[in-house]
């Protein structure tokens, strides 16, 4: 039949172009998933340490200067802010910097992109919105030409009126069995 | 002379480019014109709940996990205020911490009990990935806070 052959075409080739965005929506699918347990994009690491307490007399430039001196702390500054009379954050790209100012104790919270996964996520939750939002709703459609495309591949026992029809059926009662369940 | 004038056109262009801060709009942007003080929407919310207002001031913090909250520093010592985004319409990237925000938004008022604000309080550590202690909180406590609904921050 001439249908099912330009169905197979559509198929296959809708299928080649939208690899690299299913391995890309896979990988971040997974990531954000289980966002309860990690962060998927960033990775953020807490050192704790203890500095000499810089002198009472010192203030703003003079005493982030003092402090990140002390830590070896090079990065750029951006800027400063006193959450209380003992405590300054200072926040130095890629690290914000909490010191207590009697105790001197200091925490550093460094943070980074995860390479790849910062990028996946970019696009995969639509960080972009712009055009990207109508490319995404084009990927969407496509997915879903696949999925109908698909069940129409093959013919026979192993076709849609064979094992592929109970296959789909199953596909359907899955969800819908977790939905009950859940809900 | 056409050489001359054209170097001169670059050097005012990249002088013109530089002068200016580069900033970043998320959602919806920052239109309203006047300015309300942190101070003021804390000292007196009543008169703002439920309108559209607009505040400026440092980033001091922003939801790691989500980027769908940041808190601004006030204009007065040691305040600040929670601006609160719907998740995945505005996401606050993390470098935005210690730049300089203008955010507009609805102001909203959050009435905890103690027990509310204890699951709040732990919500918001584990986001951080920081230890949580439900015996520092004591009692209930009335939050305000912006729903924002857009911000320009400087990169």
């Amino acid at each position: 039949m001439k249908w099912r052959k330009w169905n197979n075409i559509i198929h296959r080739d809708l299928g080649y172009l939208c690899f690299g965005l299913t391995i890309i929506y896979v990988v971040s699918g997974v990531a954000v998933n289980h966002i309860a347990d990690w962060n998927p994009t960033y990775k953020i690491s807490r050192e704790t340490t203890t500095i000499t307490p810089p002198a009472s007399n010192l203030s703003g430039n003079d005493l982030v200067r003092s402090i990140l001196q002390q830590l070896n702390e090079t990065g750029e500054v951006k800027d400063s802010f006193r959450p209380d009379p003992e405590t300054i954050q200072i926040f130095v790209v890629n690290n914000t910097v909490t010191a207590n100012l009697q105790t001197g104790s200091v925490v550093q919270e460094k943070t980074g992109k995860r390479t790849l996964l910062y990028q996946v996520n970019f696009l995969h939750l639509n960080h972009p919105k712009k055009l990207w939002t109508w490319f995404a709703d084009i990927y969407a459609l496509s997915l879903g030409i696949l999925a109908i495309t698909g069940l129409f591949v093959l013919r026979g026992k192993k076709g849609i009126k064979g094992r592929g029809g109970w296959l789909v059926t199953a596909g359907f009662i899955l969800p819908l069995f977790f939905l009950w369940l859940y809900s | 002379m056409f050489k001359k004038i054209s170097i001169v056109l670059i050097v005012l262009l990249l002088t013109t480019v530089h002068a200016f801060a580069k900033t970043t709009t998320y959602g919806k942007g920052v239109h309203i014109q006047e300015e309300t003080a942190v101070s003021e929407l804390l000292d007196h919310p009543e008169k703002y709940l439920g309108k559209q207002v607009k505040i400026s001031g440092m980033v001091i913090e922003v939801c790691a996990k989500r980027g769908c909250w940041i808190y601004i520093a006030s204009d007065r010592p040691y305040e600040k205020i929670q601006v609160k985004v719907t998740d995945g319409e505005i996401v606050f990237p993390m470098s935005a911490s210690g730049r300089k925000a203008a955010v507009e938004g609805i102001v909203d008022e959050l009435n905890f009990s103690k027990e509310d604000l204890i699951r709040y309080r732990r919500h918001l550590a584990e986001e951080k990935g920081e230890p949580f202690d439900p015996a520092s909180v004591k009692e209930g406590k009335k939050i305000i806070r912006l729903i924002g609904t857009g911000a320009e921050i400087e990169e």
